[in-house]
């Protein structure tokens, strides 16, 4: 953020929308949570690497609501890399098998638009 | 902006200092990199959070882990399992004290899940050197619609109508005080906050100075435009040198930002603020006559003599 003298009332306003993304991580409310399993399974088949383009398009698309947490191991070792999606209003998807491309795909399809990627998805949840 | 996925802050108010956070803060940070998280997770020190006594205590988001009694040695556990893998570090989770039953979430604690913060609302949450956070949590939106909407008579109306009072023994309506001050014949008024926390033990006045030092600096605002003061003097004890340090970073801050100064939002207010440090241990009683706390801040260092109230002069004392 560029420092700047504030020199009106609709400037601080503006300013104090910028400002938010600074502390938002820490508001949980009505937000998509994206949880990446995490567990040495997890990690060995390159969950990292999933997260970190999650993170990374997050960032470039400038979408604010969405956490990205991790998980222990699911039980589910094969299936790794894996992640779930919860997002509010919609049923709760884990999907499998993942990859930088598949990730990046999925914060497009499923926590913008609004649609699971039925091919992927492992489990779905109500 | 740049998007951390975790944040994890550190509480650094003089009880947690004290017990250690910055050696957790330091060993935190250095096992962040270990890990090359640094452009993942954010370290961010706060004011205080409450319960000292389990100090030094961290909160890690976006899950709202607490951790307690956390020392230098611990660091590298949080980061590998909670950072790294998203697992809690079960062995330094708060437990209720009657069930032992574990409390990882703040909101959860016993002693905190009953109280309803509204001074302290951001100590413990915001980072108390960065005013971009304050002014993110609703920070200077007050003092914003004052100024471009009220005129100083229907500030200190609202002041009365809200039943604001003052914490001392005597619990004047703040919004009377006020009055006082505007209707006062004097031409140069201030606004002065008594820092000068004498009272043994109470600790009060510290946590908002260096948990949320802009919320004073906002509050003095709107109290010299309401009584029509263009400077304002903090009166802080020698003994709160953390309290010093981050009001004087704020004060920076917000004339960095055009929020202290002349010609405040572009409203035509003026209004700036100056820190005098007291020996507190020189008056032994909390409520200090407001003409000697002026005396002494317009006196050097602990060298405030007793003499005669100023006369002519309005001032408001908090």
């Amino acid at each position: 953020m560029i420092m700047k003298k504030i020199e009106s009332v609709d400037e601080l306003m503006k300013f104090k929308e910028t400002a938010l993304e600074k502390i938002k991580e820490r508001q949980t409310s009505g937000k998509t949570t994206i949880v990446v399993g995490m567990g040495t399974c997890g990690i060995t088949a390159g969950a990292r690497e999933v997260m970190m383009a999650i993170i990374d398009e997050i960032e470039k698309r400038s979408i604010s609501d969405v956490i990205v947490t991790q998980a222990g191991c699911a039980g589910m070792c094969q299936h790794e890399p894996m992640l779930e999606v919860i997002k509010p209003g919609m049923p709760q998807v884990i999907y499998g098998h993942l990859d930088e491309d598949k990730a990046r795909r999925i914060v497009l399809e499923h926590v913008i638009n609004g649609r699971v990627i039925g091919e992927w998805a492992l489990v779905q949840r109500d | 902006m740049h998007y951390y996925r975790a944040h994890v802050l550190v509480c650094m108010g003089s009880g947690c200092v004290l017990s250690g956070a910055r050696a957790v803060k330091e060993a935190l940070s250095e096992g962040i990199k270990e890990h090359k998280l640094e452009e993942e997770v954010q370290i961010i020190e706060t004011g205080c959070m409450g319960l000292c006594d389990l100090g030094p205590r961290l909160v890690i988001y976006p899950e709202g882990v607490v951790y307690c009694r956390v020392k230098a040695e611990d660091a590298a556990e949080i980061v590998s399992e909670h950072l790294l893998k998203g697992r809690i570090v079960d062995r330094l989770i708060y437990r209720d004290p009657e069930t032992q039953k574990p409390v990882p979430l703040m909101k959860d604690f016993p002693f905190l899940s009953k109280q309803f913060k509204i001074a302290l609302r951001n100590a413990g949450f915001i980072n108390p050197e960065d005013i971009e956070e304050y002014i993110a949590s609703e920070g200077y939106s007050a003092l914003a619609k004052v100024l471009s909407t009220m005129s100083p008579e229907e500030v200190i109306d609202e002041v009365k109508k809200s039943g604001l009072r003052g914490r001392g023994g005597a619990g004047f309506p703040t919004g009377l005080k006020w009055e006082f001050t505007a209707k006062a014949r004097g031409t140069q008024k201030y606004v002065v906050c008594n820092g000068d926390e004498g009272d043994p033990g109470a600790f009060m006045d510290r946590s908002v100075l260096e948990g949320d030092p802009h919320s004073v600096i906002e509050a003095m605002a709107i109290a010299g435009y309401a009584v029509g003061a263009a400077q304002g003097y903090i009166y802080v004890r020698a003994e709160y040198p953390l309290a010093v340090e981050r009001l004087r970073h704020a004060i920076s801050q917000a004339r960095e930002y055009g929020l202290l100064g002349e010609d405040i939002l572009g409203t035509g207010f003026n209004f700036d603020i100056n820190i005098r440090v007291g020996a507190g241990a020189l008056y032994a009683v909390k409520k200090l006559p407001c003409w000697l706390l002026l005396k002494a801040a317009a006196a050097s260092h602990g060298h405030a003599r007793l003499s005669r109230p100023m006369k002519g002069c309005g001032a408001n004392r908090h």
